[in-house]
C-alpha cells in the first residue's frame, strides 16, 4: 500500500508562552504571517484591546483582520464592543458581516449600545442591529426590538426586527406587532410577517 | 388558480434563496399557491450546492445577505459550467436606485424586484422568468 | 397538537408552531432542515429532550436550546439522526478528491512531498479508512505517490476503536462485496475487522480542534475532512478552530465540510471552489489584500 505513516504531529516551540507585550510588538510586523500569529495569540487579552483596534484600523490583509477581530470578540468587554462596532458600517461586506457576527455573540456586552443602534440615522445600521438581539435573553431582546419598531418609519428595518422576534421574541411584542401591521396595511409582506410572528409566539412567556 | 393545461404539466421549480425565514415562507406560500414548486437556501453556497443537484428554471435571490451577497451569488452561477449558468436569476433588491439596477445588470441577473415585493409581483415575474406559460 | 406524555410524567405541551420555531432555529444555526412529513418524529424526540433536560415548558426548553447549554443542539441533533457512521459516508467529497482535487494538489506539488490527508475529528475511524480504500479503488495514480493518512480525535476511546479496526456488519452498508472481500475479514458475530495493511495505514491521534497549541503540531496538509462538528461550536469556538485549520493547511489545501454546512455560515479565511461532485473550501494560496 502506499501509504506511509511518519510523525503525524510536530513538535513545535510554543511561543504562545510569550508574554502579551511581545505579542503586541509584533502586531506591527510588516510579514503579515507574524501578525496572524500575534493577533491569534492576543485572543482574550483585556490589556490588549487597544493595541488590537489600532492594528485592525490598519491592516490590509483580510486572514489577519479576521483573526484580530476574534481576538477583540473574545475579549468581549465594552473596549472591545466599541473596537468593532465601527466595522458594521464597513464598505468591505466582508467586515460588516463579522463585525456582526463578533457583536452577535456577546448580547450582554452589546446591551448599553443598542438604543443608540437602533435609532441609528442609516436605516441599513438599524437592519444590522436588530442581529445583535439574535442571543439575547428573550425578553431583552423583546424589549429592544419592540422599542425599535413602535417608532420605526422604514418597513424594511421593521420586516428585520420581526424576523428576529419570530425566534426570540415572547407574547409581550404581540401589541407592538398588531400595531405595526396596521401602520403598514397598504404595504406587502409586513401583514403577513406580522401574523406568523404572533402565530410562533402567542404561547411564550420570558 | 390552475387551468387544466397547468395542471398536468409538471411544475415549474423555483430556488428561493433569502437568509431571513419569514421571507423565504412568504415566497414559498405565495409561490406554491401559484403552482411552483419550491426549494430554499439560507445563503449563496447552500443554494450553489442545490442548484449543482437538482433542476430548477428559476432562482429568486436577496442581494443583502452576509458573506455572499445576491450579486456574488449570480456572478458565481454565471460562471458555472454546463447549462446551469443560464439559469434565470430574480434578484430582490432594497432600493430602486439607478445603482442596484445597473449592479444588477452586470451581475447578470435577469431582473429585479424591490422590497418589500408584494405576491402579485412575485407571481407575475416569476411566471415569466421561469418560462411558464400564461 | 395533543399534549404527549413523557415517562408518566405531567404532560409537556407542544404546538405545531413550537416546532416550526424549533425548526427555523436549527437551520439557521446548523444547516439541517426537515421534510413536513418528518415533522412528527420530530415532536417526539423534542418532547424526549425536554423530559432529558427536564424542562417545563416549551418556551423554558427553547431557551435552553438557543444558548446550546451543555451542547443541547448536539443532543438535540443526535436524537432526529441514525448516529451511525458507515464507510463511503457522503461519498461525493470522496469522489470529488480523486477526480477533482488531487490532480491540483499533485500539479502543485514541489519535490516528492508526501499528499497529506487529515480526517478531524475521525471517530472510531471509518473516515480515515474510507479515504485510504477509495484511493485504493478510484485513483490510478495510487501508486505514484507517497499518501499520509492522520485520523484525529479529542476522544481516545473512540481512537483506540478506530485502531482495533472493528465494526458491525451495518457499516458495510455502503460497500460493495468486493471492496468488503479486499479489506475485511469477517469476524464472530456479524462484525468484521479492518485487514492488518489498511489499519497500519492510518495514524490516529488525539487532538482538540479548537486549542491552538495542539493543533499548532499539525502542519502542511493538502486536504482535510472536517466534516459535521464546526456546527457544534459557539461562534468564537468556530472562528478559532477556523483559524487552526487554516494554519494546518499547505497554501491551497482543501478542505470538505459536512453535506449541510457552509463555509460562509463559518468562516471567512477560505475560499469557495465548485467542482461538478463537490463544493469544498480552499486556504487561498496567496493573502487577499482587503478594500
Amino acid at each position: 500500500m502506499p501509504f506511509i505513516k511518519r510523525g503525524a504531529a510536530t513538535s513545535v516551540p510554543d511561543s504562545d508562552a510569550d508574554n502579551p507585550a511581545a505579542h503586541v510588538e509584533r502586531l506591527n510586523s510588516a510579514d503579515a504571517e507574524i501578525r496572524w500569529a500575534a493577533a491569534r495569540a492576543l485572543g482574550g487579552q483585556a490589556d490588549a484591546v487597544p493595541a488590537l483596534a489600532a492594528a485592525l484600523g490598519a491592516e490590509k490583509v483580510q486572514r489577519v483582520r479576521e483573526a484580530i477581530m476574534t481576538a477583540l470578540m473574545r475579549v468581549g468587554n465594552e473596549a472591545s464592543v466599541m473596537a468593532l462596532l465601527p466595522y458594521i458600517r464597513s464598505q468591505d461586506a466582508g467586515q460588516r458581516a463579522t463585525a456582526i457576527e463578533a457583536l452577535q455573540a456577546l448580547p450582554s456586552a452589546i446591551m448599553p449600545f443598542m438604543p443608540a443602534l437602533l435609532a441609528d440615522a442609516e436605516s441599513d445600521v438599524r437592519i444590522l442591529a436588530t442581529e445583535l438581539a439574535r442571543n439575547m435573553e428573550a425578553n431583552d431582546a423583546t424589549h429592544v426590538l419592540c422599542k425599535l419598531i413602535d417608532s420605526e418609519p422604514h418597513p424594511n428595518v421593521c420586516a428585520a426586527a420581526i424576523d428576529v422576534l419570530a425566534e426570540v421574541g415572547t407574547r409581550d411584542a404581540i401589541p407592538t406587532l398588531k400595531a405595526c401591521a396596521e401602520r403598514f396595511a397598504g404595504t406587502p409582506f409586513l401583514p403577513f410577517a406580522v401574523s406568523t410572528t404572533i402565530a410562533r409566539i402567542s404561547d411564550t412567556q420570558g | 388558480m390552475e387551468s387544466e393545461k397547468t395542471r398536468s404539466m409538471p411544475r415549474a421549480r423555483i430556488l428561493v434563496v433569502d437568509d431571513s425565514s419569514l421571507v423565504r415562507l412568504y415566497f414559498r406560500t405565495a409561490l406554491e399557491k401559484g403552482g411552483f414548486e419550491v426549494e430554499q437556501a439560507i445563503n449563496g453556497i447552500e443554494a450553489l450546492e442545490k442548484i449543482l443537484a437538482q433542476a430548477f428554471d428559476l432562482v429568486v435571490v436577496d442581494v443583502n445577505m452576509p458573506r455572499m451577497d445576491g450579486f456574488s451569488f449570480i456572478r458565481e452561477l454565471r460562471a458555472t459550467a454546463g447549462a446551469v449558468a443560464g439559469l434565470p436569476a430574480l434578484v430582490i433588491t432594497t432600493e430602486a436606485a439607478q445603482q442596484d439596477r445597473e449592479d444588477a445588470r452586470t451581475a447578470g441577473a435577469n431582473f429585479y424586484l424591490v422590497k418589500p415585493v408584494s405576491e402579485a409581483d412575485l407571481l407575475r415575474y416569476a411566471a415569466i422568468l421561469a418560462g411558464v406559460p400564461a | 397538537m395533543a399534549p404527549l406524555e413523557a415517562h408518566g410524567a405531567r404532560a409537556i405541551h407542544v404546538t405545531q408552531e413550537d416546532i416550526r420555531r424549533l425548526c427555523e432555529f436549527l437551520y439557521r444555526r446548523t444547516g439541517m432542515s426537515f421534510d413536513d412529513n418528518k415533522r412528527y418524529y420530530i415532536d417526539r424526540r423534542v418532547t424526549e429532550r425536554m423530559a432529558a433536560t427536564g424542562s417545563e415548558s416549551f418556551q423554558s426548553y427553547f431557551a435552553t436550546l438557543r444558548s446550546d447549554a451543555d451542547h443541547e443542539i448536539q443532543h438535540l441533533v443526535n436524537a432526529f439522526t441514525v448516529n451511525e457512521t458507515y464507510f463511503y459516508r457522503e461519498d461525493h467529497q470522496l469522489r470529488c478528491m480523486t477526480s477533482s482535487l488531487l490532480q491540483d494538489i499533485v500539479r502543485r506539488k514541489k519535490n516528492q512531498d508526501a499528499i497529506r490527508i487529515w480526517s478531524i475529528p475521525c471517530s472510531t475511524g471509518e473516515e480515515p479508512y474510507s479515504i485510504a480504500m477509495w484511493l485504493m479503488e478510484n485513483w490510478a495514480d495510487v501508486d505514484s505517490h507517497n499518501i499520509e493518512i492522520v485520523g484525529s480525535d479529542i476522544d481516545t476511546r473512540a481512537l483506540k476503536a478506530a485502531a482495533d479496526g472493528i465494526y458491525g456488519a451495518r457499516a458495510l452498508m455502503r460497500l460493495s462485496p468486493a471492496v468488503v472481500d479486499r479489506y475485511f475479514e469477517r469476524l464472530e458475530k456479524d462484525e468484521v475487522r479492518i485487514d492488518p495493511g489498511l489499519r497500519d495505514s492510518v495514524q490516529f491521534t488525539r487532538a482538540n480542534l479548537i486549542d491552538r497549541s495542539d493543533m499548532a503540531r499539525y502542519r502542511n496538509f493538502d486536504i482535510v475532512f472536517c466534516r459535521n462538528v464546526l456546527i457544534y461550536f459557539d461562534d468564537a469556538s468556530r472562528r478559532i478552530a477556523a483559524e487552526n485549520l487554516y494554519d494546518c493547511l499547505r497554501p491551497g489545501g482543501y478542505i470538505c465540510l459536512g453535506h449541510s454546512e457552509t463555509m460562509s455560515r463559518i468562516s471567512p479565511l477560505f475560499s469557495v471552489c465548485r467542482f461538478p461532485e463537490a463544493i469544498v473550501y480552499q486556504r487561498p494560496e496567496a493573502d487577499r489584500d482587503g478594500k
